[in-house]
């Protein structure tokens, strides 16, 4: 048999509207090739009134859902649910990368404080400098609102280091207590996580010239 | 530790081989391109899992096979079983030791300890400052995962501060330098560590490595390795508390230089290490065959260190050594040989071969197009 006719990726003829939808879903994250046409596919055989379920909870995904304008979590009003409640501590703010983290911590029914999302941390190989997180933001809470004490809670690798280090020299000068959530194990060490070419580097290295 | 026997399938040019090995010298034997140098490139691959000729999977694979796998037999101080399985539908490779697939290479490595010595071992003494930093870097790695963990992650602070230099200096934009204070601060807690693990390594290693190049060259000359960083000279040891306030002080002098070049001027990516034989700078003096000696005694050094370090005999891999070395040296070589414990050894050339130990230990195995026959 010709093996053109096995020819995988963009060339081969799919119905525009598949083509489509294969493209939107291959660019979530953590979402291949292989299993964005799966999901297209299912999407496509699935009955009419599930098909709309999945449609209308993505619709009011973005309609209903917002960020609380002064801790940046997500929320279906101007102020989260937990900025709003009358429940929490509000002198202590917890600093976090992203909100997912906020669920995370929430889960361990641990933690009574305030929070405040960065959207992100620094990382100027992907361009993200300081302009680009809500510091700015953090800041004009620590004026407005009476802060006793501030909790770095980004993730312990090497972008998240740095941001914490960043926001100590910021925070340091302004009298407030600041403290950092303790470092478990380090990560590394996984073959999925360790940069290929630099252990590559490390261990053979010397031969490769 | 033994590696008793080999199983390869679809790899380079093995088909499907099972090969069983002595406890004390395997000498490989065969023309160039026949398959001896696969076997210790599986060997290598098995205790490091790293290829060390830079192979990728598909290279790896046996003409039109769609699969390779090389599975080893150690008795160690518990008997182990290491197997890497590659899929060229998945484009993934599994590694499972005992049978259980193992997805941190810290499980691995240290754990099956291997000193490989081949031709390439001349950029050691005789290439960049960078080639000593990898030899140097390779065996403390070895000996310890958290020093990969750290190589590691400051590859990635170094990264992310040349990017840094290069926007500031772009955008002119002065409220960036407190963002450079903060990556500074990491450079040099990351970086730290590392110059200390050096420092301790250099001075643990040199017994190992004095002894090592006695009974290379059989004489008492004086072989020395200094380690200069942080822009020391050989002889002035910077103390280890001293060392981060050091590392900032030179951030400091250098930060305008930094910002104009673009590039991260300061740390242990800038070390040196330099040999000396009796108080003379090797790369400057030194002989070809001093330098030769010196490339195995710091080999040797490696495999005596690792074998006190880990309380494991490392297995030595020997590629295309022989060739090189005088009749004279090659014997004397293989002599120690004997007493170190598994050794593997390619060979093109037949005419040394007489000059070898044929004590009833040692195995000759003649290869031939993948396929390994017993002399
Ligand atoms: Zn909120």
């Amino acid at each position: 048999m010709d093996s053109r006719v096995f020819n995988q990726g963009e060339k081969l003829n799919i119905a525009e509207p598949l083509q489509r939808a294969i493209e939107e879903f291959s660019k979530f994250p953590g979402i291949g090739r292989k299993t964005a046409q799966r999901l297209s596919l299912f999407l496509l055989k699935t009955n009419e009134d599930s098909f709309n379920n999945f449609i209308n909870s993505m619709v009011d995904l973005k309609k209903k859902l917002t960020f609380c304008s002064r801790c940046y979590n997500i929320s279906e009003d101007e102020l989260c649910e937990i900025c709003r409640s009358p429940k929490r501590e509000k002198t202590t703010i917890c600093v976090v990368e992203e909100a997912s983290d906020i669920i995370a911590i929430e889960r361990t029914n641990e933690y009574m404080g305030m929070y405040h999302v960065l959207g992100g941390v620094l990382s100027p190989l992907s361009g993200m400098t300081h302009d680009r997180l809500k510091i700015k933001e953090l800041l004009t809470r620590l004026k407005d609102e009476n802060i006793e004490e501030i909790i770095l809670a980004l993730n312990p690798d090497t972008e998240g280091d740095a941001t914490t280090l960043y926001l100590l020299n910021l925070l340091k000068p302004l009298g407030i207590r600041v403290t950092r959530i303790a470092r478990g194990l380090p990560i590394g060490g996984d073959l999925e996580f360790a940069d290929e070419a630099t252990i590559g580097r490390a261990l053979t290295g010397r031969i490769q010239l | 530790m033994i590696l008793n026997s080999l199983l390869l399938n679809n790899f380079r040019l093995y088909k499907d081989a099972k090969i069983d090995f002595s406890p004390s010298i395997n000498y490989l034997i065969g023309g160039n391109g026949q398959g001896k140098t696969s076997l210790l490139e599986a060997i290598y691959f098995m205790c490091t899992t790293k290829n060390f000729k830079a192979a990728s999977d598909t290279e790896l694979l046996r003409f039109t096979s769609d699969f390779y796998s090389v599975e080893g037999f150690f008795s160690n101080i518990t008997d182990d079983n290491v197997k890497i399985y590659y899929s060229n539908a998945d484009n993934k490779r599994i590694y499972s030791l005992n049978n259980k697939s193992v997805t941190r290479t810290s499980d691995i490595i240290g754990r099956f300890p291997i000193v490989l010595l081949t031709p390439q071992d001349h950029a050691i003494t005789q290439g960049t400052p960078a080639d000593r930093r990898k030899f140097f870097d390779s065996v403390i790695s070895q000996a310890g995962s958290r020093y990969l963990m750290n190589l590691m992650e400051y590859a990635k602070i170094l990264k992310n501060r040349s990017a840094l230099l290069g926007t500031i200096s772009f955008s002119q934009r002065t409220d960036l330098m407190e963002e450079l204070d903060a990556w500074n601060e990491k450079l040099v807690l990351v970086g730290s560590e590392i110059i200390i693990a050096r420092k301790n390594f250099v001075r643990e290693f040199m017994p190992f490595f004095s002894d090592a190049f006695k009974s290379v060259t059989g004489r008492n000359d004086a072989a020395g390795i200094s380690y200069t960083y942080l822009g020391n000279g050989i002889s002035d040891e910077i103390a280890d508390s001293r060392i981060q306030d050091k590392f900032h002080e030179l951030l400091k002098i250098r930060r305008n230089e930094e910002l104009k070049r673009e590039v991260n001027l300061v740390g242990p990516h800038r070390d040196e290490f330099i040999f000396t034989l009796n108080s003379s700078p090797l790369r400057i003096f030194g002989s070809q065959g001093e330098h030769k000696t010196f490339q195995v005694a710091l080999r040797f050094g490696q495999y005596f260190f690792l074998k006190d370090k880990l309380n494991r005999t490392p297995v030595i891999l020997l590629d295309d050594v022989f060739g090189e070395l005088e009749a004279k040296k090659a014997s004397a070589i293989s002599e120690h040989l004997n007493e170190l414990g598994q050794t593997f050894v390619t060979m093109t050339d037949f005419s040394n071969v007489s000059l070898l130990d044929k004590s009833k230990d040692n195995l000759f195995i003649n290869i031939q197009n993948g396929t390994a026959t017993y002399a």
